[in-house]
């Protein structure tokens, strides 16, 4: 079985915001792009099935710039992915979720894939529409929320939990199939020392834009546009209570969210 | 120019969930053509007079025996067919689980611009959508703008009102559900697994949450969140440094790779402010917090805070919020 | 013209180790000061992940760095907490004896398996009668037959309660002098190996020290490092590779101070304005800057110099002394500029201070330092 896992490399989490000087969106000079989140679930995922010996082979793939997708690309070779593949998009215009998606189908096309991986959501803008617009694309079923995804080798089927609120539900499904991961096993490892030394030697199949570009620039002009990003005025930080006692903290407390914040039930 | 306006409505245990009556709150302020609400499910007679109280002028009801045992793909396909009637339509809907798949199949499938997460929404005069939504953990906002014949925005559960309900007679028309052969095998449901939560509102539909961190040590010690949680009719949240340490299972925590939460409320015990914790609640709109350290990186982002030993502060609180509620 | 630039490789060993310092160490770090505790399992992802035994060839299993490459480690891991990487360090320490002076056989036989699972060591030198004067330790090794027979106390030693393998530094022939010393490894299950009481420390509480008492311990031949004799030099030449990554973490240590002093004057307000743009802040503030940058660029330098293969040692003695002793600048500074919370310890900085003050006495106190420096200068003239 060939596992594919579309990952988006996204901004270090200790990242300071800025705003951009033409204000549509983050300022991404100096910031570090890594793998995170649910994508780092997703990539340990595919690896434990590899490990299980469920699956012959993991490939990453990411669709962006450079060189932030070669960057996260060697990481998760690194961490143990087979093979990696860079689909080139240029940094202007910006493909939204649905459009990234159609590139990336456009990318795994090329490959034999068995199940895809793609983490719920990405931690910078939280949407979680590539999984389905790409699920769709590929004409695969897709299921999001996913924890403890398991393979039946007797039934050929994955088994899995899909989260639903309040709860989750018990499926079965055969392969091709989508996942949006929200957990793996375990918790997602590190890249070793020794691994993230050699991974900068390890080859990334490079998909130009001009091969993919035509075939999506419908999609492509039809994107959301992100017309302004904002910071919010800056906290100043929490009006300490004081007081001298726990009671009096709490009779105060109480007053200002009743009185003040007008927040208490 | 003036579009139609289309609510995908969900429902869980026979009931309309919250936010599709936000949508369909929403799609009546925006919209002058009545607003409609597509349902795919067993027909009920209750979710289409709920709908038809917040707003909705026609439902069409897609026939399907079991909502759980539908797959996103025959979703996204019976609203397609759906939408075959509407060709310029805005659709609308909660920005739940299911309801952001269906944002990025319909997106895909019926070719449309598509945003998910929305918390604010207006229609231009041109007919193009502009909004606004949270992004890097509530961090920010991030305003777009939706141009073109098809667009599909899912909103942010609690950021639009309840509609007030009125009163109106459904005009209810059911639909037989479309033939999706051809389409990828779906998987098959064997059953349901509900979450492991203690007693009171769904931590992601809660308008208050009480979290406890590791400051409150042990697990023998987390009913004092919980306690002060029940007095506050609040949902009970955790720091992953709780849910690693097994004493609360994962489904309370609160976090980056946990549940976000935005409720009118957010209550810290014990919680220094780690930026994976921040970004599960950060877009809360009042925070407080209770920690002993005064330079734990919560209190830069609360409104209200308190340092002090939260074994004495929240039996205090507790006991103080239950006598002004009387209770 | 030299390049300052730092590699993509050495980008990302840097960015390996502040993930991991961010990750698994800072949140422990208040903790294991405030209860002296030892965090095995943070050591234990250390090695796992390859952060420890880094000057070891990778043919025996370790990470095999240069010197440049570990100090890019050893800075970041020290701006989380400078007790964890004394630790996490205390085994190229306690190894590099055996890479400088062992056989290969001998190299082989102990390095691979000790590198292949967690395990920790510690360098054996200092005694309660003789820390500067190292020729004169007293632990003694009487050959007998094909054995040496070791009696002795050492004291202050990393590590102690927690390794596996000891390397000893003990005298077999009085009548040299320091010439008389040679090395040997010595496991902790050997028979007359004890370990003394674990000691209640000023600073660096989540590292483990102890004295270890050697009772009529009999060790083969084999496990002497290199020649009868060599043990001296063996001591000197290891602290020559050493030094400089105390410099780095001294450096760390700094720099977090540094962080912490900068992000609090921005933020706390007298006088109806940041503290910030007060003056003699920003006069404080400056001379941090320069005292963490001056550091740092001496530890490179350093570094830079032994890999190359040169000896290093007016290079490293400068960049230990230096680095350690403006840390202890650049912490007590920090303290001053948190005022009264400076002092108190719900704030991180005052057990920066008190991490800093050991690199001023330990791998040769900045006295001895300044000997070698000046010696070293004054060599070169004469």
């Amino acid at each position: 079985m060939e596992i594919v896992v579309c990952v988006k490399p996204v901004p270090d989490a200790e990242t300071r915001l800025r705003v951009r000087p033409d204000g549509t969106g983050l300022d991404e000079e100096g910031v570090k792009f890594v793998l995170a989140g649910y994508d780092e679930s997703a990539v340990e995922q595919a690896l434990l099935l590899k490990e299980a010996k469920v699956a012959t082979g993991v490939r990453v793939v990411t669709a962006g710039p450079s060189p932030r997708s070669e960057e996260v690309l060697r990481y998760a070779i690194a961490l143990g992915c087979d093979h990696a593949t860079w689909i080139e998009v240029p940094a202007d215009p910006r493909p939204d979720a649905v459009a990234t998606a159609r590139i990336l189908a456009e990318g795994l096309k090329r490959y034999p894939h068995d199940l895809v991986l793609v983490g719920k959501h990405a931690s910078d803008r939280e949407a979680g529409l590539v999984g389905p617009a790409l699920g769709e694309f590929l004409g695969l079923t897709d299921y999001a929320g996913v924890v403890d995804l398991r393979w039946d080798a007797g039934r050929s089927l994955f088994t899995f939990l899909e989260s639903v609120e309040g709860g989750a539900l018990r499926v079965e499904a055969p392969a091709p199939l989508l996942v949006s991961l929200q957990q793996a096993w375990n918790d997602p490892r590190t890249a070793k020392l020794p691994n993230i030394l050699k991974s900068r030697k390890a080859p990334i199949e490079r998909i130009p834009w001009t091969e993919v570009g035509p075939a999506v620039q419908e999609r492509l002009a039809r994107s959301a546009q992100r017309t302004a990003f904002r910071l919010p005025p800056p906290r100043t930080g929490a009006k300490l209570l004081e007081f001298k006692t726990p009671d009096e903290a709490a009779e105060k407390l109480v007053r200002l969210l009743k009185e003040e914040a007008k927040v208490f039930p | 120019m003036s579009r139609a306006v289309l609510v995908v409505a969900e429902c869980r245990e026979g009931q309309v969930v919250p936010s599709s009556l936000e949508a369909v709150g929403l799609g009546r302020s925006l919209a002058s053509d009545p607003v409609v609400a597509v349902v795919v499910g067993p027909p009920s007679p209750a979710v289409h007079a709920s709908l038809a109280a917040a707003g909705a002028a026609r439902v069409v009801q897609v026939d399907h025996p079991d909502p759980h045992g539908a797959s996103t793909a025959f979703w996204s396909t019976a609203v397609a067919e759906v939408l075959k009637e509407f060709p310029d339509a805005l659709v609308l809907l909660g920005s739940t689980i299911r309801g952001r798949d269906l944002v990025g199949r319909l997106g895909a499938r019926w070719d449309a611009a598509c945003v998910a997460g929305a918390t604010s929404l207006t229609v231009d005069p041109d007919g193009s959508v502009r909004g606004s939504r949270p992004v890097f953990g509530g961090r920010a906002t991030e305003e777009f703008r939706l141009a073109g014949p098809r667009i599909v925005v899912a909103i942010r559960p609690h950021a639009f009102p309840r509609p007030s309900p009125t009163s109106a007679a459904p005009a209810v028309e059911t639909r037989a559900a479309p033939s999706i052969s051809g389409a990828p095998a779906a998987g098959r449901v064997t059953g349901f697994q509900p979450a492991e939560t203690s007693q009171g509102p769904e931590l992601t539909d809660a308008s208050i949450v009480v979290s406890g961190g590791r400051g409150v040590r042990a697990a023998e010690n987390f009913h004092l969140v919980e306690e002060l949680a029940q007095s506050l009719g609040a949902a009970v949240g955790a720091s992953r440094a709780v849910t690693d340490a097994g004493w609360r299972p994962t489904t309370f925590q609160v976090g980056q790779t946990g549940k976000s939460v935005s409720p009118q409320l957010y209550v810290a015990v014990g919680i220094s402010g780690a930026i994976q914790h921040l970004a599960g609640m950060m877009s809360s709109r009042v925070i407080v917090a209770i920690n002993t350290d005064p330079t734990a990186p919560i209190f830069k982002v609360a409104d209200y805070g308190i340092v002090g030993d939260l074994f004495q502060i929240v039996p205090a609180l507790t006991r103080a919020v239950r006598a002004a509620r009387g209770q | 013209m030299p390049d300052f630039s730092l590699t993509p490789e050495q980008v990302d060993l840097r960015d390996m180790a502040r993930k991991f310092a961010r990750t698994e160490m800072l949140p422990k770090a208040a903790e294991c000061d405030r209860d002296g505790h030892f965090p095995e399992e943070v050591y234990r992802k250390a090695w796992e992940l390859g952060l420890m035994n880094l000057n070891i060839p990778t043919e025996y299993g370790g990470s095999g760095l240069g010197l440049m490459d570990q100090c890019l480690i050893v800075e970041e891991l020290a701006k989380a907490c400078g007790g964890m990487t004394t630790t996490i360090m205390a085994n190229c320490l306690a190894l590099e004896p055996l890479l400088l002076g062992g056989s290969p056989e001998q190299k082989e036989r102990v390095l691979t398996p000790f590198c292949a699972s967690y395990n920790l060591a510690s360098f054996c030198l200092t005694e309660p009668a003789s820390g500067s004067d190292a020729g004169a330790v007293k632990t003694r090794a009487r050959r007998e037959g094909d054995e040496y027979v070791i009696d002795g106390e050492k004291c202050f030693i990393t590590n102690a309660p927690q390794a596996n393998l000891y390397t000893v530094f003990a005298m077999v022939d009085p009548a040299l002098k320091h010439r008389g010393v040679s090395a040997f490894l010595v496991p902790r299950t050997t028979p007359g190996v004890s370990v003394g009481k674990e000691e209640d420390k000023m600073g660096q509480r989540a590292s483990s020290t102890s004295s270890v008492r050697f009772e009529s311990v009999r060790v083969p031949v084999s496990s002497r490092i290199g020649k009868e004799g060599d043990g001296f030099s063996l001591a000197m030449r290891t602290l020559d590779q050493t030094r400089t990554p105390i410099g780095a973490m001294s450096t760390g240590i700094a720099q977090a101070a540094l962080d912490y002093a900068s992000e609090y004057a921005l933020k706390r307000q007298t006088f109806g304005k940041p503290i910030a743009e007060h003056q003699a802040i920003q006069i404080k503030l400056a001379n941090m800057a320069q005292d963490v940058h001056a550091s740092r660029l001496l530890v490179w330098q350093s570094a830079w110099t032994v890999d190359q293969g040169k000896t290093g040692t007016l290079e490293s003695s400068m960049a230990k002394c230096f680095a350690s002793d403006a840390a202890m600048r650049v912490t007590d500074e920090a303290i001053q500029i948190f005022g009264g919370y400076g002092y108190m310890r719900d704030y991180p900085v005052e057990k920066l201070l008190r991490d800093a003050k050991l690199a001023q006495i330990y791998e040769g106190t900045n006295e001895i330092q300044r000997i070698v420096i000046a010696r070293e200068l004054l060599r070169n003239r004469a």
